[in-house]
């Protein structure tokens, strides 16, 4: 949907979860900043971009590798006495909205703080949208995107159209 | 149309360019922008409004706030009924239509007003005295003439047409209350660099500022107030919104009511509820007048002086021309004071023998007349004022009057506070109960505080607004306040001793509680406040001992012969004042009333003539309309082409769960009751977990993907369940395993191939996979890609036939689907439902929901063996109890109908033989199917192990449906016991 001041477009999100053991997470996120060529997010909530790759860290142990729509699809191993990767991608939907009104809906939607700095560009938050568990990422001052569970991505998508509708 | 004949030709804070037209009891009326209902009512001359809850006495309005326990009205505006609104709260609207209450057939005309002369048997708690008998049933035979007699509105049974909403809001210190504490706290929180939320029930700023003259330094400070606010960009003006309530972690609840001038937008939400989120909060609520006690103080044209002096000042309606204010506080004699400067003719009786020389002096200038140790004991006449009993030193005098105004005293609205468990106390200088102590992130400002005088209430509320916005780490230097003095003198407290005359003495208005009922309480032992206020309902209502609830802790302590903070207070607790349902449901009516979950092919069911199931959150289907006219005909044919050829079932919604780690093996070990860790790569196993009590908690499959991985399946309904349970004993329970569990249920579509001939299916959907019993076997796992996508094979079964469970990446899924019937279309591959798929299951023996009840064992359910000897599980010391060895303990069984023409019905309860069928019986029929196999009706239940012997009879009665039928008791396994068909 798309209005002047508000527009909701739904595409599929490659998405791989890695997690490092306690005990030896220093080794995994050095092998694997390594791997990914980038430096890792610090803290959970963070995120770095790694060209095409968004590094976000949604837990102190736990990292999401987003890839953009249509980016080239890529593997990654990770030694299983340091950690474990998971794919994600096929069940995730990415929201992406933007607009004037973005953060009027976003507020009808999720327990966010549009103007706080742990939702400023750049930073993600793992909330939810109607009680189903979504990742918020703020992409910009009026855009975010939302990466949601695909088995309930239409019932979310229409809640946001109705609020923004 | 009306005369608006009380309303003043100067003043107020209207628009008289813009009247309003309303209607009161169908009466065509004029108001203005700018006032409410209550004051609209009282311009046009209107008085009585009300009949109260139990004895219907005729009622006014009494006070110009949400403290309003008799002005209840229903707004009845376009169609919609929103009963037990205060008409001191109603913002006035073009074409608002409100009816009075609890009245029949006229509001001045009142049938059951006939009830105060039942009084004497109408007192607290009677009807715990009057209706316990004669038989234990006779209440439900009163309880409907009761309600129909007493109560408030009705509410409307159709459908809500208006729409709500819900919004989350932020801020960092959050105001509650725009009066002058409020504003002087928001400015400088402002001003200190903090995100503020200022909060205001009313559509006004101002608070008690409003009651002030409107060209008065006072509206001169409110003016310049608001407008520095609303150009400040850190501060949201929340006007028309209260807070009812608040939560842990400082989040507020607000309800915000739309503009009524504006009409609503398509879509617009007429309210939205707004939790508010913020660091720290000054509560500013302010205080409420309280009442004074005399005989007849609930009827219409008596008045809490601070509301007369707001009709007056605010809304320029001059509620009387011949007043008395009764009050023993200096603040009533403010309101006497611009009553009499506005004409009025004003006689105060004050409770003190000496008030303050300065009042008695301007009393003298205006020429109102004074009278000293003086209280008001009577009022005369129903349905307005016209006499009041005044009794001083001279004995007892009457004068006539038509508005009496009274002020008991002001109460602090500790009502939030209370919320958070912050216990009031009482302070004896103020005569009121003020907030205990505030946690470091909270702050009370003015005369919630006990801070009467404006000045002071300023300097208070600039105070905590810097502190709120210091502990938020906002410390930007904060100008001074700017000053107000509105030469207010103190409010001395005075105890209330009712004084009465010969009619009854209302503590309560709003629940017709008066002095007599609290007597009797105390006389009957409810001496405790909390006894006291079930007894007799006091303080319930919309109105939440706003106004009632210290005259009545006096009045009780009194009794008591103890001091109030002895006698104690309620607790309060939200919401504040009263909140429409649609409000807290917001946007997720209709179909946003839960999410909805679709599977990867729910298209391609909705579009080949699924009839859909809702199960859990998801939608399945249920059947398909081509199998066949109804849902039975439908299941029976579905199993049939099972058993006899393939059926493809949707089976994405079982939970799936990643389990990886080096210590995987050993954590699922640990989590279910028969072991993992011997489990081989490539293979599967049936695994089932126990609660810590030894309850069956779910089942599922578990794959060994590579030495440290596995993949879980679980039930639909327990997905969540199982890895929330797995989260949290690997947080708490084994932080030391280095494994983690991920939900992979949304990544996978998952399809089963079931029959016979499904070995054949597979092969012509993928040609190049070796699908045979050698490369593929029974719980075998086969691990390839298909379009790009893993694929994932797995050999199992759930029907009791060749079966295979496939799985592909989400995003494939239906076209796989579409390809699987493809292929088997020539092998009458058909789709089918979850009803046929329980048939199939209940013809195998396998148990499920119904029987994984949360009240079952493994050896309940026949599956003792899985665990053995195996120790160190979840559940396993509990599991051995000796209660759940008991030899009566219910227990899996089969169950086939016996008689010709009759089914078993699920839910069923069970009884032997010529046994009385009454009570719990000797168990229950958890699952039923017509077997096409057996050609009848077969069924699961758990039966008493004592008489459960197979080939016994039982009698399964369903008293919903007057049923009763005989059934043998067999093997749950209905068949293939040997399992051969797996292989076929």
């Amino acid at each position: 949907m798309a209005s002047p001041d508000f527009s909701l477009s739904v595409a599929d999100c490659p998405l791989i979860q890695v997690e490092g053991w306690d005990g030896t997470l220093g080794q995994f996120e050095k092998s694997l900043s390594t791997s990914l060529d980038t430096k890792l997010p610090a803290s959970v909530g963070e995120t770095v971009r790694q060209k095409s790759l968004l590094v976000i860290r949604v837990a102190p142990r736990r990292l999401w590798l987003a890839l953009d729509d249509g980016a080239q699809a890529w593997s990654l191993a990770v030694d299983p006495d340091l950690g474990c990767s998971v794919s994600l991608g096929e069940g995730r939907v990415r929201f992406s909205m933007a607009g004037a009104g973005v953060a009027g809906v976003i507020s009808k939607c999720i327990a966010v703080d549009w103007c706080a700095p742990a939702a400023a560009p750049g930073r993600a938050v793992l909330t939810s949208l109607h009680h189903v568990p979504v990742l918020f990422l703020r992409t910009g001052e009026t855009r975010c995107e939302l990466i949601v569970p695909r088995s309930f991505s239409q019932s979310l998508s229409d809640w946001i159209a109705d609020v923004a509708g | 149309m009306s005369s608006n004949h009380k309303r003043l030709s100067m003043g107020g804070r209207i628009d008289r360019e813009q009247p309003v037209e309303f209607t009161f009891d169908g009466r065509k009326l004029i108001g203005y922008r700018g006032d409410t209902l209550a004051s609209a009512l009282l311009a046009n001359g209107v008085t009585l409004v009300g009949r109260s809850f139990k004895y219907h006495r005729p009622r006014g309005i009494f006070s110009a706030g949400p403290e309003e326990p008799n002005a209840l009205v229903t707004l009845a505006t376009a169609g919609r009924r929103q009963p037990n609104l205060p008409a001191t709260t109603l913002e006035l609207a073009d074409g608002m239509v409100a009816e009075s209450q609890n009245r029949w057939p006229s509001l001045a005309f009142d049938v059951q007003s006939a009830n105060g002369l039942l009084a004497p048997f109408l007192s607290a708690g009677f009807y715990y005295k009057t209706f316990m008998g004669p038989t234990r049933r006779a209440w439900m035979f009163y309880e409907h003439f009761i309600r129909k007699a007493a109560g408030l509105g009705r509410a409307d049974t159709d459908l809500d047409s208006d729409r709500y909403d819900i919004s989350h809001a932020f801020a960092d210190v959050a105001i509650i209350g725009g009066g002058p504490a409020g504003l002087s706290a928001a400015r400088a929180a402002a001003a200190a660099g903090a995100r503020v939320a200022l909060i205001e029930q009313d559509f006004l700023l101002g608070g008690q500022l409003l009651a002030e003259p409107s060209d008065s330094a006072a509206a001169a400070w409110l003016r310049q107030a608001e407008a520095e606010l609303e150009s400040s960009e850190p501060v949201t003006l929340m006007k028309r919104t209260t807070a009812f309530g608040i939560y842990d972690g400082n989040v507020i609840g607000l309800v915000e009511q739309c503009d009524p001038g504006n009409p609503l937008l398509a879509g617009e939400a007429r309210q939205t509820f707004t939790m508010l989120r913020v660091r720290s909060i000054v509560f500013a609520t302010g205080a409420i007048e309280r009442p004074m006690v005399f005989s007849n103080n609930d009827r219409p044209g008596v008045m809490l002086a601070s509301a007369a002096r707001t009709y007056l000042n605010r809304f320029a309606v001059l509620p009387g021309k011949k007043i008395i204010v009764g009050t023993g506080n200096d603040g009533a004699w403010r309101a006497a004071f611009d009553l009499a400067d506005a004409g009025a003719e004003v006689t105060i009786a004050d409770v003190r023998a000496a008030p303050p020389t300065a009042l008695a002096t301007e009393a003298g200038r205006l020429g109102v007349m004074v009278r000293v140790a003086t209280r008001v004991v009577d009022v005369r006449r129903g349905h307005a004022v016209r006499r009041a009993t005044l009794n001083g030193p001279d004995g007892q005098s009457e004068a006539a009057c038509d508005l009496v105004c009274v002020s008991g005293g002001w109460s602090p609205t500790v009502h939030l506070t209370s919320h958070l468990g912050v216990k009031p106390e009482y302070r004896d200088d103020i005569g009121g109960f003020v907030p205990g102590a505030f946690a470091a992130d909270r702050f009370g400002a003015g005369s919630m505080m006990g801070i009467y005088s404006t000045t002071d209430a300023i300097e208070d509320g600039h105070r905590a607004g810097t502190a709120a916005a210091s502990f938020c780490g906002k410390s930007a230097p904060v100008p001074a306040p700017s000053k107000l003095d509105l030469g207010e003198t103190a409010t001395v407290p005075f105890r209330e001793i009712p004084s009465l005359g010969r009619g009854k003495a209302f503590v309560d208005f709003q629940m017709d509680v008066t002095t007599g009922d609290i007597e009797l309480a105390h006389r009957e032992g409810y001496e405790s406040v909390e006894h006291l206020k079930r007894y007799t309902t006091l303080g319930m209502g919309t109105e939440q001992g706003k106004t009632s609830n210290f005259a009545a802790l006096a009045a009780m302590a009194a009794l008591r012969n103890a001091t109030i903070p002895e006698t104690g207070a309620t607790t309060f607790r939200p919401p504040y004042t009263p909140v429409a349902i649609g409000a807290l449901a917001g946007r997720a009516i209709g179909h946003h009333f839960k999410p909805i979950r679709r599977t990867p092919m729910h298209d391609w069911h909705m579009a080949n003539g699924a009839e859909m199931l809702e199960v859990g959150l998801w939608m399945r289907p249920y059947f398909y309309r081509q199998s066949g006219l109804d849902v039975n005909d439908a299941y029976v044919a579905e199993m049939r082409n099972v058993r006899q050829a393939a059926g493809l079932m949707d089976i994405s919604t079982l939970g799936k769960i990643d389990v990886q780690g080096p210590d995987a093996a050993i954590f699922l070990d640990r989590i279910y009751a028969n072991g993992f860790a011997k489990l081989p790569v490539g293979r599967a196993r049936y695994g089932v977990m126990l609660r810590d009590d030894g309850i069956v908690f779910d089942d599922g499959t578990t794959t060994r993907l590579a030495e440290n991985r596995f993949f879980m399946t679980t039930s639909t309904a327990k997905a969540a369940d199982v890895l929330s349970r797995l989260e949290f004993l690997l947080d708490t329970a084994w932080p030391d395993l280095r494994v983690t569990v991920t939900s992979v249920s949304d990544e996978w579509a998952a399809m089963s191939v079931a029959g016979p001939k499904s070995r054949a299916i597979l092969s012509a959907a993928f040609p190049a996979l070796d699908v045979s019993d050698a490369a593929l076997a029974h719980m075998g796992l086969l691990e390839s890609e298909w379009q790009g996508r893993a694929l994932r094979i797995l050999r199992l079964s759930y029907s009791g036939e060749r079966a295979y469970e496939i799985y592909v990446g989400a995003t494939a899924g239906q076209q796989l689907w579409s390809r699987l019937l493809e292929a088997g279309g020539p092998l009458d591959l058909k789709p089918y439902g979850v009803e046929a798929l329980g048939a199939l299951r209940v013809e195998k023996g396998h148990v499920a929901g119904p029987e994984i009840d949360g009240r079952t064992t493994l050896d309940d359910l026949g599956l003792g063996r899985m665990a053995g000897k195996r120790a160190g599980f979840v559940g396993d010391l509990l599991r051995r109890r000796p209660a759940f060895q008991a030899p009566d303990r219910q227990r899996l069984v089969g169950l086939e109908c016996i008689e010709e023409g009759k089914r078993l019905r699920g839910g069923a309860i069970l009884f032997l033989p010529g046994e009385k069928p009454y009570g719990h019986g000797r168990g229950r029929v958890t699952s039923v199917t017509f077997s096409p196999e057996r050609g009848h009706y077969v069924g699961l239940a758990l039966l008493a192990g004592d008489v459960a012997s197979e080939g016994s009879e039982v009698v399964a009665v369903y008293p919903m449906k007057a049923e009763t039928v005989r059934a043998r008791i067999v093997s749950p396994v209905f068949l293939d016991p040997q399992g051969e068909r797996l292989h076929g």
